[in-house]
């Protein structure tokens, strides 16, 4: 391999971990949100965070990539006359994070909801509000028991951010995609290769995480 | 003037009448212990004064203080939020399941409200906590986390973390039911020894031993009402009415 090449892999990896690190980051805060509006009394809400996760999960991330990248463009001139979108890049940081916060408010919905009704009840039995009992008695044990559904969803999406390469961006598939059109298989091989070590060292720091949380049960 | 008052209070579980016009007064250091079938709502009851089940109508005063009126589901009385977990933190509440909070240690049990809710520095808090924790007989196990503790260990905790708000009036929601049969006891004394020490308790229960010996009155309910009432020898070793009888003969 030349220089040239490891260079573009490390850099590819880079915006593969980039672009993960961002959506998941975002991907918690929107996710989050979505989950309390699914869980809250108002039928507005419920309706609003139902719809915005039946989209985003029953759709092929793709296609959610296109219509953000090339589609907006479309309806930007439909409606003004010219062409306005987000960039390459900006356009796959909020796929992404769309995307993730969809599944990650499932995720964290399932959570907070297997935490048991006593919890919430002792909490206000002691005075607490229903945001001090959220802070400090729901959410802490709800954090234990999503880190391997989180674990999962962070490694999946570690990998599909691959699907970034139709915007034409060089993330680690592109990257080798580019050079194993050249005729050798070997450049897709690093590929695999780079994607196991980064899935397997988070795997393993998530599985510590899991152990120092679950050091009260 | 009356620790715990209700008027006329009903609740509903969809079709289900479960309080049906329930009138109750407890007085200072009154230990007033409450018996009856399952599903005769002496729970209900006792969850409703601290507002963890809202009343479908009625009113409740607490220290005098109407803190509660409904009707047919809706706010008469309009009442700051503030005011409200003010008034429930003065009803401290013991669960029959614990409800500790697992990610907690026994002493962060304690000390989790008292910081939160009463703002009280964690020194402060601490002292508090291990002061509780050794009248309940809980101080070596401080530092213990609820997994670490047996079912009647957990529950004294969780009678200290209740103590830890200063409350005026205990609820008990069948405090030993969930508890192997060796375990009672302990749980017993500690309470015992609340009422002792002038605590308004109500409880709910199944111990006749507890309710005879430490009750200043007994509550028999069935079917979301009060059936019948007085002293505990009284109710226990005289009923009146048929449905006590019949209960006392069943669980003997």
């Amino acid at each position: 391999m030349t220089q040239a090449q490891i260079k573009a892999y490390v850099s590819g990896a880079g915006i593969t971990l980039s672009l993960t690190f961002v959506a998941i980051l975002f991907g918690m805060v929107l996710g989050l949100l979505l989950a309390f509006g699914r869980m809250s009394k108002s039928k507005t809400l419920q309706g609003i965070t139902w719809t915005y996760i039946w989209v985003f999960r029953g759709t092929p991330m793709m296609l959610q990539l296109m219509i953000i990248y090339f589609g907006i463009p479309l309806i930007s001139s439909a409606l003004f006359g010219r062409p306005m979108g987000p960039e390459r890049m900006t356009s796959a940081y909020v796929g992404l994070t769309l995307n993730t916060a969809a599944y990650l408010a499932e995720i964290f919905r399932a959570g907070i909801l297997s935490i048991d009704k006593g919890q919430l009840e002792a909490g206000k039995a002691l005075g607490m509000t229903n945001g001090q009992t959220m802070r400090k008695i729901i959410i802490p044990q709800t954090i234990r028991r999503i880190i391997p559904p989180f674990s999962n969803e962070f490694v999946m999406l570690l990998k599909d951010s691959s699907v970034v390469y139709i915007l034409g961006i060089g993330d680690l598939t592109r990257t080798s995609r580019q050079f194993a059109a050249q005729g050798e298989v070997k450049f897709y091989f690093i590929a695999g290769a780079i994607y196991l070590v980064l899935t397997t060292i988070f795997t393993v720091l998530f599985d510590r995480l899991e152990k120092k949380y679950a050091k009260y049960e | 003037m009356s620790m715990i008052k209700t008027e006329n209070i009903h609740k509903y579980f969809g079709e289900n009448h479960v309080l049906n016009g329930v009138d109750l007064e407890i007085a200072k250091s009154e230990v007033v212990c409450v018996v009856g079938p399952s599903g005769s709502g002496k729970s209900t009851l006792l969850r409703c004064l601290n507002r963890l089940e809202r009343i479908t109508s009625g009113k409740i005063y607490i220290e005098g203080k109407l803190i509660e009126h409904r009707e047919s589901d809706k706010n008469i009385l309009k009442i700051d939020p503030k005011e409200v977990a003010k008034m429930c933190s003065e009803l401290g509440m013991v669960f029959q399941r614990f409800n500790l909070f697992p990610h907690k240690t026994a002493l962060e049990n304690v000390t989790i409200a008292q910081e939160t809710v009463k703002k009280t520095s964690k020194e402060i808090a601490e002292k508090i906590g291990l002061d509780l924790l050794e009248k309940v007989g809980m101080a070596e196990k401080a530092n213990e986390y609820p997994s670490r503790l047996s079912g009647g260990q957990q529950q004294r905790v969780a009678i200290a973390r209740a103590l830890a708000m200063e409350p005026k009036i205990m609820l008990f929601d069948e405090p030993t039911s969930a508890l192997d049969p060796e375990l009672v006891g302990g749980v017993l004394e500690i309470m015992k020894q609340l009422a002792l020490d002038g605590m308004t308790m109500m409880v709910v229960t199944h111990e006749m031993g507890f309710a005879r010996e430490v009750g200043s009155r007994l509550i028999f309910m069935d079917e979301g009402a009060i059936i019948e009432e007085g002293t505990p020898d009284e109710v226990f070793m005289n009923p009146k009415n048929d449905r006590t009888r019949d209960f006392f003969k069943s669980i003997l």
